[in-house]
C-alpha cells in the first residue's frame, strides 16, 4: 500500500521501522541479496528466535555484477550525503565516507575488490607477498613489496610513482601535523609488530629505518616481531597510498598539513577537480560542506589497475536532510546516497522501490562498554547478570528492525574472519548469552553468584551511565537502564552529544563511567585483530582518547591477544582471534548489542555496486549508469 | 541624535567584547572536550596530543590565551582556523555568508510584505470575517514547526520529489552571481517556509498594536481635523503601532543572519547556520566561536538600527 506523502512527512521524524519479513529471499530485489545462493550460511536464519534476512557474510550480493557487457561507460553520477568528509588526505582518513573517495582517487599497496570483505588484492603492488613467492621472509619480520610501473600522479606532479613515495606516505603518518590515527596502533609504538625504528612512542615522523627502498619499484618493510600477512592487510589502509615528498613535504610542515585540505594529487582513476598547475582543490573541486567534484585523472593508466572506472564524473552534494536526500535518490535519476539513509527512507524503499535498495552485512557492531577496572562492574558476575537480562532483540527493533541488523552474541561480527569460529550468529552458548530477549532468572543466578542472595543489587553504589543523545541511542540507553534497575541497580543516566561522550567521558578512564551503552566499532581492515585489539587490549588503554572504553585489562586475554597477533597463517590466525573472542564473552567484558547491516539506496537507472569491505557503501569504481 | 547613535555604537562594541570574552570562557575554560584531543583525532598518543596542544597555544596560561584570542579578533579579524580542515574561520564564514544573506533578506521582504498588510487589514476590519479568517490562518502558521513545514512544502511542491512539480527542490541552491534566475527559483520555497511563521506573528502583533493605537486620542483628533481615513490609519495609526514590529523585526533579522539552521538543513542551503551545525557536530570550536560572534554582531547592529528607526518613527523617543 502506498503511503500518502503528508503521512510520510509526519513520519519523517519518527524512528521506528517495523517491517515484517514476509519471506526470506523474496523477490528479485537486491534486498534479498545472498538469497540466490542455495545454501544459507549457518550463521543466518532464525537462531535465537529472531528472524534474519538471508545475507551471506563476505559474499557477492545477488545481481552485483562487477564487469562485463552489461556495464556501460560514461555519464555523471550524483552522490548525496548529509555528512561532509572529515579527511581527504589518505594519510589522515578513517571515516567510512572518506574511504569511499580515497579508494577511487588513490592507490594503496593493497586494496579490496568490492565483493569481498576478507580477501585483499594487490593494487599498487604487483602481487600479494607470501612466504611461497618470497615476499615474506625472515620468519615473517620482512615484507618485500614490488610496485607496479607505469602508475603516475595526477597533475601537477605527473611523474611516475616510486617506492620512495610509498615510504614517505607511511613516514608522514606519524607527523603530528598529519596525525594518522592508525600509525601507532598498526605500525608504531602500539603495534603488535612495529616497524623497526618506529617502535618508540616519541617517534614523530621522518625516515623509518625499517622501511627501505632498494630500487624505484621495491619497498621492504622490517618489523620488530613477525607480522607476515597482518602487515599486508594493514597496508591496505589508505596510509600506504603514495605521496610525493617534494610536493607534500612543505605542506606537512604546517599544522595541520595543507596536503589533503587544500592540495592533493591522485593516483587512482579519479581525482578531485583542481588547478592543474598547483593541485589546489579547495574552492575548485571541493567546497567544504557543499560539494565535491571528482573527474577522471588524466594520468591514470587503466592497464595497471583492476578498477573499471565506468563513470566520467562523480559529483557529491553534501548536506541536507536525510529523508529528503533519500527520496531524491529513489525518485530521481543517476544518483546514490552515500551515508546511511533515514529509517523512513529505508521503509519507503523496501516497500515501494525494492530494486533500489541493498542491505549489506558486516558494517560493524555496537556494544555496552562496562567499566571492568572500577565500580560495580569490576565484578564479572554482575557483568554477566546485566548481559543475561538485556533484551538485545528489542535493541534491534529500536534500531529499525531486522533489516538493520541482528542481535550480537560476541564481538567479531559477520564478514570478519573468525566470526564463524567464534560461534557465528548463535555465539558461545554460555548461560548469559543464550537468550537474546533477556532472561531474568539467569541474571538473578549471577547476581547471587556475585554475593547478592536476593538476586537483586543491594549495594549503595550508583551506576553512572553516559550515552549519546543522537538518533535511537536514548531509547537504547533507556532499555539498558530498565535492565539494570530491574536487577536493583541505582542508575544515573547522562545523555550528551556523541563526540562529547567519547572525548570527555567514555574515552577518559579517570572519569570511571560504569556503562557506555552505545559505543560501536567498525574494523579498520580485514583482520580480526582490528575488531578486538584496540577495544579490549589492556596495554592499549590511554589516559585520553581511549578506545578501550571498558578498560579491559585481563592478563589472560592480553596474553592471548599478543600470541594471536603474531600468528601468520590465516586459518590459524582466525581461530586464534576467535578464541580471544570467546574469552571476551566468557569474561563478559562488554555486552554485544547488534551486528549492523548497512542499507544503501540508488536511483532506478544506477547499476550500483557495494563494497562489502567498507560497510557496504557504494563502490564508485565499479558503479555505473544504466543509460549514461 | 548623532550623540545617541555614537553612544549606541560604543555600547554595541562593548557588548561584542563581552560576548567574545564569554565565548572564550565557554569554549576554552569550560570546553565540552579537549580541543587538542579533538584535533588529534582517533587513537592519538599523549605525545601527539601534547604537541598539538602546544601548536594551538593551548598550553599557555589562560590570560595569555585570552589576550591572543581577543587581539586576533579585534585587531586582525582573525577567528582562528578550523580544527579539521585548517581553513581560516573567517574565509569559511565569508564564503557562506551570501547564502544566509540571500535567505534571510529575501524571507524578511516576504514576511513584511505579507504580515504588515494582513495585520493592517485585520485591525481596520477588526471582528469581521476577513479578520477572523486571517488571524486563524496566522495561528495555524505560527503553530507549524519550520522543520515540518519545510518537509511538507518539499513533499508537495518540489519538482523532483513533490506531488506537484512546481519549484526546484532541496540541493538546488546556486549563488546569485552564478545564475540569478536559478538563485531566485531555488529560494522560493525556503523563503516561504521561513517567512510563513514570521508573517503570521507580525500580522497578529501589528493587528493588536494598531487596534490599540487607533483608540488613542490623537487618532480622534486627526479624524476631527477632517483627515482622510487612509491618512489617519497610515500616517498616524500605523506609524506608532509599528514600533513593536520594528523591534521584533530587528531581533528576527539579526538572529536569522546568524544562520537559519533548520531551513538551511532541510533545503541544503550552504549558509552560516549549516556551517555552525556541522562545526558543533565535529566539536570544531573555532568555527563555533566565529559564528557565535558573528551572530552577536548582527544582533547588535540590528538593535542599533532598530533603536535609530524608533527615534525616527516615534518623536517621543527622539525628544527623550
Amino acid at each position: 500500500m502506498r503511503v500518502s506523502r503528508s503521512l510520510i512527512a509526519s513520519m519523517a521524524v519518527t524512528g521506528l521501522l517495523a517491517v515484517g519479513i514476509t519471506a526470506c529471499g523474496s523477490s528479485g530485489s537486491k534486498s534479498s541479496s545472498g538469497g540466490g545462493s542455495s545454501s544459507q550460511s549457518s550463521s543466518q536464519g532464525s537462531s535465537n528466535g529472531v528472524q534474519s534476512i538471508p545475507l551471506k557474510a563476505g559474499e557477492n550480493p545477488v545481481g552485483q555484477t562487477l564487469t562485463g557487457s552489461t556495464k556501460k561507460r560514461g555519464g555523471t553520477l550524483t552522490v548525496y550525503s548529509s555528512e561532509d568528509f572529515e579527511h581527504l588526505d589518505p594519510g589522515e582518513s578513517y571515516f567510512t565516507q572518506d574511504y569511499g573517495v580515497d579508494y577511487v582517487t588513490q592507490r594503496p599497496l593493497f586494496s579490496y575488490m568490492p565483493n569481498t570483505s576478507q580477501t585483499v588484492s594487490p593494487d599498487l603492488a604487483t602481487e600479494i607477498p607470501t612466504t611461497a613467492n618470497g615476499g615474506i621472509t625472515d620468519g615473517g619480520k620482512t615484507l618485500t613489496v614490488h610496485i607496479r610501473q607505469g602508475v603516475h600522479f595526477s597533475p601537477p606532479v605527473n611523474r611516475e610513482v616510486t617506492s620512495a613515495d610509498v615510504a614517505y606516505a607511511i613516514e608522514r603518518a606519524a607527523n603530528p601535523n598529519v596525525a594518522n590515527p592508525y600509525f601507532a596502533g598498526y605500525f608504531g609504538a602500539g603495534a603488535p609488530a612495529p616497524l623497526v625504528g618506529a617502535q618508540s612512542a616519541n617517534y614523530k615522523g621522518g625516515p623509518i629505518p625499517g622501511i627501505q627502498t632498494p630500487n624505484k619499484f621495491t619497498i621492504v618493510f622490517h618489523t620488530v616481531k613477525p607480522s607476515g600477512s597482518f602487515l599486508v592487510s594493514a597496508l591496505s589502509l589508505p596510509i600506504s597510498a603514495p605521496v610525493p615528498q617534494s610536493f607534500a613535504g612543505p605542506m606537512d610542515k604546517k599544522s595541520p598539513t595543507t596536503y589533503g585540505t587544500k592540495y592533493l594529487v591522485a593516483t587512482g582513476p579519479y581525482m578531485i577537480k583542481s588547478d592543474p598547475k598547483t593541485g589546489l582543490f579547495q574552492g575548485i573541486g571541493y567546497q567544504t560542506g557543499k560539494s565535491l567534484n571528482l573527474v577522471r585523472n588524466p594520468n591514470w593508466n587503466p592497464k595497471t589497475d583492476f578498477r573499471p572506472a565506468y563513470l566520467n564524473a562523480i559529483n557529491f552534494s553534501i548536506g541536507g536532510d536525510s529523508t529528503v536526500i533519500g527520496r531524491q535518490v529513489l525518485q530521481g535519476s543517476d544518483a546514490v546516497q552515500f551515508d546511511t539513509p533515514a529509517q523512513s527512507v529505508v521503509k519507503l524503499a523496501y516497500e515501494n522501490y525494492p530494486s533500489q535498495i541493498t542491505f549489506t552485512q558486516g558494517s560493524g557492531d555496537h556494544y555496552v562498554a562496562l567499566d571492568n577496572a572500577s565500580g560495580v562492574f569490576k565484578n564479572v558476575n554482575l557483568r554477566r547478570a546485566v548481559w543475561a537480562n538485556l533484551d538485545r532483540a528489542a535493541i534491534i527493533k529500536l534500531r529499525g528492525g531486522s533489516l538493520t541488523g541482528q542481535p550480537a552474541t560476541h564481538f567479531i561480527y559477520p564478514g570478519v574472519t573468525g566470526y564463524e569460529q567464534a560461534g557465528g550468529a548463535a555465539g558461545p552458548q554460555v548461560p548469559w548469552n543464550k537468550s537474546v530477549t533477556g532472561n531474568l532468572q539467569v541474571a538473578e543466578t549471577y547476581m547471587k553468584a556475585a554475593g547478592f542472595k536476593s538476586g537483586k543489587y543491594t549495594g549503595s553504589a550508583t551506576v553512572q551511565i553516559v550515552g549519546a543523545n543522537n538518533g535511537n541511542d536514548p531509547a537504547i540507553i533507556q532499555l539498558l537502564n530498565s535492565d539494570m534497575t530491574q536487577l536493583g541497580f541505582h542508575t544515573h543516566v547522562s545523555l550528551v552529544d556523541q563526540s562529547v561522550m567519547y572525548a570527555k567521558y567514555c574515552g577518559v578512564p579517570k572519569q570511571e563511567i560504569d556503562a557506555c551503552p552505545t559505543v560501536g566499532w567498525v574494523r579498520d581492515f580485514a583482520d580480526p585483530l582490528t575488531v578486538l585489539y584496540i577495544p579490549f587490549y589492556g596495554p592499549a588503554i590511554t589516559p585520553t582518547n581511549n578506545s578501550n572504553w571498558g578498560q579491559v585489562n585481563d592478563p589472560a586475554i592480553n596474553s592471548a591477544m599478543q600470541k594471536a597477533a603474531l600468528v601468520t597463517d590465516p586459518t590459524a590466525r582466525a581461530q586464534a582471534w576467535a578464541n580471544v573472542d570467546k574469552m571476551l564473552v566468557n569474561q563478559a567484558v562488554a555486552i554485544p548489542e547488534d551486528f549492523d547491516n548497512q542499507a544503501n539506496v540508488e536511483s532506478k537507472d544506477v547499476d550500483g555496486v557495494n563494497e562489502l569491505w567498507n560497510t557496504g557503501t557504494w563502490d564508485l569504481d565499479f558503479t555505473s549508469l544504466k543509460n549514461p | 541624535m548623532a550623540t545617541y547613535i555614537v553612544r549606541r555604537i560604543l555600547w554595541g562594541i562593548a557588548l561584542l567584547i563581552l560576548v567574545s570574552a564569554i565565548t572564550f570562557v565557554f569554549f576554552n575554560v569550560f570546553p565540552s572536550a579537549d580541543p587538542a584531543q579533538l584535533r588529534a583525532g582517533r587513537n592519538a598518543s599523549p605525545q601527539i596530543i601534547a604537541y598539538i596542544r602546544h601548536e594551538l597555544g593551548l598550553d599557555k596560561s589562560l590570560p595569555v590565551q585570552f589576550w591572543v584570542y581577543m587581539k586576533n579578533i579585534f585587531l586582525h579579524f582573525n577567528f582562528g582556523y578550523s580544527f579539521y580542515t585548517g581553513a581560516s574561520v573567517l574565509s569559511l564564514i565569508t564564503n557562506r555568508l551570501p547564502a544566509t544573506l540571500s535567505l534571510a533578506v529575501g524571507a524578511a521582504v516576504i514576511w513584511l510584505a505579507m504580515g504588515i498588510p494582513v495585520g493592517i487589514l485585520s485591525a481596520v476590519r477588526s471582528g469581521s470575517f476577513l479578520d477572523r479568517t486571517a488571524m486563524g490562518i496566522a495561528l495555524v502558521f505560527v503553530s507549524m514547526p519550520v522543520f515540518w513545514l519545510g518537509l511538507v512544502v518539499l513533499f508537495l511542491f518540489a519538482d523532483d520529489i513533490g506531488r506537484f512539480h512546481v519549484f526546484p527542490g532541496a540541493n538546488t541552491y546556486v549563488g546569485l552571481t552564478v545564475s540569478p534566475w536559478h538563485w531566485f527559483t531555488s529560494l522560493i520555497m525556503p523563503w516561504f517556509v521561513l517567512a510563513a511563521t514570521s508573517a503570521a506573528v507580525y500580522s497578529r502583533v501589528l493587528r493588536g498594536s494598531l487596534i490599540e493605537a487607533m483608540g488613542e486620542d490623537y487618532i480622534r483628533t486627526a479624524r476631527a481635523k477632517g483627515l482622510r481615513e487612509r491618512r489617519v490609519i497610515f500616517r498616524h495609526g500605523v506609524r506608532s503601532a509599528i514600533t513593536p514590529v520594528v523591534t521584533i523585526f530587528g531581533l528576527d533579522l539579526g538572529a536569522l543572519l546568524g544562520g537559519a539552521v533548520i531551513t538551511e538543513t532541510v533545503f541544503n542551503i550552504p549558509g552560516i547556520g549549516r556551517l555552525n551545525l556541522d562545526a558543533i557536530n565535529h566539536s570544531d570550536f573555532p568555527i563555533v566561536q566565529g559564528t557565535v560572534i558573528l551572530a552577536t554582531l548582527f544582533i547588535v547592529v540590528a538593535n542599533i538600527v532598530v533603536d535609530i528607526a524608533y527615534a525616527y518613527l516615534d518623536p517621543r523617543v527622539r525628544y527623550s
